[in-house]
C-alpha cells in the first residue's frame, strides 16, 4: 500500500526526479569513463609520462570517489527535501517511520540500478567518443584502451550502490528523528539563523597570508623545489577555506551597507538571500574552488605537456632532417618543403674513426645549442691543430654538438677524427653524404618528415648491415619526436579526461547543492509575487543570486590554476601554452551548469505562478 | 464618500466549465467606501478567501468585474496587476509571510524599494511607519529574532508604508494569542479610526470582526447578509454571535441546496 502510495508521489514529482536521474546518469558516466582509463594498467604503462608514478592514479579514483560520494548525498538530500510533506502525511496516518524509511531506501536503489544501466551504456558510448576525438586529433592510436572494460563495469556498480546504500540510510535515519509535525510544515520552517561575525579579521588576514605564502611558493617554484611543493598545496588550500570562511558573509554585508543599492527593488531580497546561502555553502565553494583549479589544471597540464613536445624537441634539434646519401626521391620531396638553411657533409667511415671535412665544417658550421648560454649559435672556426690526447681528438664543445647534428644516426658509433681535405682525400672507407635540412616550423610538416624517414630506411639498410626497420630505429628527430609525442599525448588525454570528469561532478554538486534548498524558497518567492514584485524581477534576482554564488569558486579556482601552472615549470618549459583553451572549456562547463541551475531553480520556485 | 472597492456580479468557477466544476464564489456584488472596516465571515468553504484572493488581485474573477480605487482589475496583465498590487494594496496574511533573509527594517521597506523610491524618503517613512506601529526598536532584528505578535507588527508596517488604497487582512489574529491580537486589532482599529485607513479583513474569530464598521456574511459563495453596529463593541460581538448561529443552524438543517 505504501509503495503504490510512494509511486503515486514519484509521479507527482517526476520533473524533479528526472534532474536527478539525469545528474546520476552523469556522474555514473564519468566515474566510468575515468575507471576504464586508471585501471587499464597496460594503458597507462605505455601512454603516460608519469606511469612510474601510478599512486598518481589511485588519488585521482579517491578524489573521484569521494566528490561522487559528496554529489551522490547532495543529490538524495534534495530528493528528500521534494518528498518531506509527503512523507509526513504518511506518518500522520499512521505509517511508521521504519516503514517510510524502508520505502525511501527502496525508492533510491532503484533509481541507482536505473541510472547505472544507462549511465554505463552512455559511459561506454562516452569512451568510444572522446577516446575517437582524442585519436583522430592527436593523430596516435591508443590500440590499449577499451571502451569496454569488465573490471571498470564491475567497480563503477558496486561503488555507486554502496555509495546509494550509506546515502539513504544516512537521510532515512535523519527523517527517522524528524517530529511527523516539523515534516508536514517543512515548507513553511525558516531553518535559517544568522550569525554574527566571530574573529572575522584575524580569518582574513590569515586567509590573505596563507594564500599569499601559497602563491610565492608556486611563483618561486624553481627556487624553491621540494620546500614549494610542500608548502604551496598546503597553504593555499588552508588560505581558499579561511578566505571562503571569512571573508563572504563580510562582502556581503559590505554590501547591504549601501543603503542606495539595497533598498533599491528587491536589492535587498537578494543580497538577504546571497547572505544566507554564502554562510551555509562556505565549505562547499571553498572545496568546489579547490577542485576547479585541480581539474581546470589538469586539462591546461595536459595542454602544456602536449605542447613540450614540440618545443623540447624544437630546443634539442636545430635541424629537422639529416638525409643520408638523399636519392632523387628524398630530394623531390624535400623541394616541396619550404626550407631556411641546408648544407651538404661528407663523412668517410672506416672500422675505428668517423672522418669529417675541416674546410667543409669551417664553410657552413651548423647551429647548435651553446650548454653554457642556452643560445643558439654557429660554433667558431675550428683551429689548425687540434690535439690528439688518449685516441680523442680535442675540438670545442660547441664543435662537439656541431658533429652531432650533422650526423646524428652514426656520431655516437665511433671516434671523429676532422681533418683537412687533402688528408680526407686520401682516406680509404665509405663515403656518406649528408643533406641537413631546417624549416621555420618542424610542426607544420610532420607528414613530410615521416616520408622522408620512410625513404632513408632503405639507406639505413645499406649503410647498416642488419639494420632492420621494423624493430630497429635510426636517431632522428622525427623518429625522436614521435616517442616523446606519443607519451605526451597520454598524459594529454589523461588530463583533460580527468579534469573533465572533476569539472562535471563538481559543477553538478554546486547545482544540487543549490537546488536542495530551493523548496525552502518557494514560500518567499511567492510572497514577494503576493507583494507586487513583478516575475521577471524575480527571475533577475534568482539569476543575480545563482551568479554570485558560482562565481566566487570560480574566480578563485581560476586564479589559482593561474598562478599554479607556474608549478610546471620544473619539467615544462612553457606551463601555460594555451592555458585560455582549458579556461574556455571550464568556462563553457560551469556556464553550461549556472544557466542550467538558473532555469531549474526557477522552475522550482515560481512554476506555479 | 468616496468608494473605494466595487464588486459587480463577480463569479469564480474552478476547474473546467462543466465537468466537475466548483463554483467557489457566485454573482457577487457588493460596495465599500474609503476609510471603512469591513469583516468578511462565513463558515469554512463559504468562499470567504476566494473573494479576497480576488479583490487582491491574486485570483481572477471567472465573472463580474472588481473596481479599486477607481481603476478596473479585471482586464490587467500579470504585469500591470503586480504593479497595482505593489502601489495600491497592503498585505497583511495569518503567516506573516515576513522575510526570512531580510531585516525588519528591509522587509518593511520593501513596497517603498519596488517604486525605486529615495534612500531618505525609505529611512523616513520607516522610521515614522514603525514608530506608529511600535516596532521601532526591532529594525535591525531579523524576523526568526521576533515573536509572532511582532511579526505581525513588521507585517502591518510594511503593509501600510507606501499609503495603500486598501489594505487587506487575511486572519491577521490567526496565529496570535489572544492578548497579542488584542493589540494587533486594536492597533487596526485605531488606523482605521485615526488615519483613515480602508481596511477590508476576512476573519472566523467574532472578537476580530466586532472591531469591524460593517460585517459581510458569505454563505455558499452568496452574499448572506451584512451587519453594522449598533451600540458598544461587546453588543456587536453578541450580534455576530447570533448571526454566525443561525447561519449554522440552517446549514445544518439542510439549507444548502
Amino acid at each position: 500500500m505504501i509503495l503504490k502510495l510512494a509511486l503515486t508521489g514519484m509521479r507527482k514529482k517526476r520533473r524533479d526526479y528526472l534532474i536527478l536521474f539525469t545528474g546520476l546518469i552523469i556522474s555514473v558516466a564519468v566515474f566510468y569513463m575515468f575507471l576504464t582509463m586508471s585501471l587499464n594498467k597496460d594503458f597507462i604503462a605505455r601512454n603516460s609520462v608519469i606511469n612510474h608514478i601510478q599512486p598518481v592514479f589511485l588519488v585521482g579514483t579517491v578524489l573521484l570517489s569521494v566528490t561522487t560520494f559528496f554529489y551522490l548525498f547532495y543529490t538524495n538530500s534534495f530528493l528528500l527535501s521534494l518528498r518531506k510533506k509527503e512523507f509526513g502525511l504518511y506518518g500522520l496516518i499512521g505509517v511508521k517511520k521504519q516503514q517510510i524509511g524502508r520505502v525511501f531506501r527502496l525508492e533510491t536503489l532503484v533509481i541507482t540500478i536505473g541510472a547505472l544501466v544507462i549511465g554505463l551504456a552512455l559511459g561506454v558510448l562516452l569512451s568510444r567518443v572522446v577516446s575517437w576525438l582524442l585519436m583522430s586529433g592527436l593523430d596516435v592510436g591508443f590500440a590499449e584502451f577499451k571502451v569496454i572494460y569488465v573490471p571498470a563495469v564491475m567497480w563503477t556498480a558496486v561503488y555507486f550502490l554502496i555509495a546509494s546504500f550509506i546515502t539513504s540510510s544516512v537521510h532515512s535515519a535523519r527523517l527517522a528523528k524528524t517530529p511527523i509535525i516539523e515534516l508536514l510544515r517543512s515548507d513553511v520552517q525558516s531553518e535559517r539563523v544568522v550569525k554574527k561575525p566571530t574573529l572575522t579579521a584575524l580569518q582574513t588576514m590569515l586567509g590573505v597570508l596563507f594564500l599569499g605564502i601559497g602563491y610565492l611558493s608556486l611563483y618561486f617554484m624553481e627556487q624553491l623545489r621540494f620546500i614549494g611543493l610542500f608548502t604551496a598545496p598546503v597553504t593555499t588550500t588552508a588560505g581558499t577555506y579561511l578566505l571562503f570562511a571569512a571573508l563572504l558573509p563580510v562582502i556581503v554585508r559590505k554590501w547591504k551597507r549601501n543603503k542606495k543599492a539595497n533598498l533599491r527593488g528587491i536589492n535587498a531580497f537578494t543580497s538577504g538571500q546571497l547572505n544566507f546561502r554564502l554562510s551555509s555553502l562556505k565549505w562547499v565553494l571553498a572545496t568546489i574552488a579547490m577542485l576547479i583549479a585541480l581539474s581546470a589544471g589538469a586539462i591546461a597540464g595536459g595542454f602544456a605537456f602536449k605542447n613540450d613536445a614540440f618545443l623540447s624537441i624544437d630546443r634539442s634539434w636545430q635541424y629537422d632532417a639529416a638525409l643520408y646519401n638523399p636519392g632523387s626521391a628524398e630530394i623531390a620531396l624535400l623541394a616541396t618543403i619550404p626550407l631556411q638553411e641546408q648544407n651538404s657533409f661528407h663523412v668517410k667511415q672506416d672500422d675505428t674513426y668517423l672522418y669529417y671535412v675541416r674546410e667543409e665544417l669551417n664553410a657552413a658550421p651548423p647551429l647548435v645549442t651553446d650548454w653554457e648560454t642556452y643560445r643558439v649559435v654557429r660554433p667558431e672556426p675550428l683551429p689548425e691543430n687540434m690535439k690528439i690526447e688518449d685516441d680523442y681528438q680535442i675540438i670545442p664543445d660547441n664543435w662537439v654538438a656541431a658533429l652531432e647534428t650533422i650526423n646524428p644516426a652514426l656520431a655516437g658509433t665511433k671516434s671523429f677524427r676532422i681533418v683537412p681535405l687533402e688528408q680526407y682525400e686520401r682516406i680509404t672507407g665509405e663515403e656518406v653524404s649528408i643533406l641537413l635540412a631546417r624549416t621555420a616550423d618542424f610542426s607544420a610538416y610532420l607528414q613530410k618528415w615521416q616520408a622522408l624517414e620512410e625513404l632513408q630506411n632503405d639507406v639505413y639498410s645499406t649503410m647498416m648491415p642488419g639494420f632492420d626497420p621494423k624493430t630497429d630505429a635510426v636517431t632522428s628527430k622525427y623518429s625522436q619526436f614521435k616517442s616523446q609525442y606519443a607519451l605526451a599525448s597520454g598524459t594529454f588525454f589523461m588530463g583533460f579526461f580527468l579534469g573533465l570528469a572533476f569539472l562535471t561532478m563538481m559543477a553538478s554538486i554546486l547545482m544540487f547543492k543549490i537546488l536542495s534548498g530551493a523548496a525552502n524558497d518557494i514560500r518567499r518567492y511567492d510572497s514577494l509575487r503576493k507583494l507586487g514584485v513583478r516575475r521577471k524581477l524575480l527571475e533577475n534576482s534568482i539569476s543575480r543570486e545563482i551568479l554570485i554564488v558560482f562565481l566566487f569558486p570560480g574566480v578563485l579556482g581560476l586564479m589559482h590554476v593561474l598562478v599554479g601552472m607556474r608549478l610546471f615549470s620544473f619539467i615544462l618549459q612553457e606551463p601555460y601554452y594555451r592555458l585560455w583553451v582549458s579556461i574556455l572549456i571550464f568556462l563553457a562547463i560551469y556556464g553550461g551548469y549556472y544557466f542550467f541551475t538558473v532555469h531549474l531553480y526557477r522552475k522550482i520556485v515560481l512554476s506555479h505562478q | 464618500m468616496k468608494p473605494i472597492l466595487h464588486a459587480k456580479n463577480i463569479s469564480k468557477t474552478y476547474g473546467k466549465k462543466g465537468t466537475a466544476a466548483y463554483t467557489a464564489v457566485r454573482d457577487l456584488s457588493f460596495s465599500m467606501n474609503e476609510g471603512e472596516f469591513i469583516g468578511i465571515m462565513g463558515p469554512s468553504g463559504s468562499g470567504k478567501t476566494t473573494l479576497l484572493n480576488m479583490v487582491a488581485t491574486l485570483d481572477p474573477v471567472t465573472e463580474g468585474d472588481i473596481t479599486i480605487d477607481g481603476v478596473s482589475v479585471s482586464a490587467m496583465t500579470e504585469d500591470q496587476l503586480s504593479d497595482f498590487r505593489a502601489e495600491r494594496l497592503g498585505f497583511i496574511f495569518q503567516d506573516f509571510n515576513l522575510l526570512e533573509s531580510m531585516t525588519v527594517f528591509e522587509n518593511i521597506a520593501l513596497p517603498l524599494s519596488l517604486r525605486n523610491a529615495e534612500v531618505e524618503e525609505i529611512q523616513d517613512r520607516v522610521l515614522q511607519v514603525s514608530g506608529i506601529i511600535g516596532i521601532g526598536e526591532l529594525l535591525e532584528n531579523y524576523p526568526a529574532e521576533l515573536s509572532g505578535g511582532q511579526k505581525q507588527r513588521a507585517a502591518i508596517a510594511r503593509a501600510l508604508i507606501h499609503e495603500p488604497a486598501l489594505l487587506l487582512a487575511d486572519e491577521p489574529t490567526g496565529a496570535l494569542d489572544s492578548r497579542n491580537a488584542e493589540t494587533l486589532l486594536d492597533t487596526l482599529a485605531e488606523l482605521n479610526a485615526v488615519r483613515n485607513v480602508s481596511i477590508l479583513m476576512v476573519t472566523h474569530d467574532p472578537r476580530s470582526a466586532s472591531y469591524c464598521s460593517r460585517v459581510l456574511f458569505i454563505k455558499d459563495g452568496k452574499l448572506d447578509r451584512e451587519l453594522v453596529p449598533s451600540g458598544t463593541r461587546e453588543a456587536f460581538h453578541q450580534e455576530i454571535l447570533t448571526v454566525l448561529g443561525d447561519l449554522d443552524r440552517r446549514s445544518g438543517a439542510g439549507g444548502r441546496a
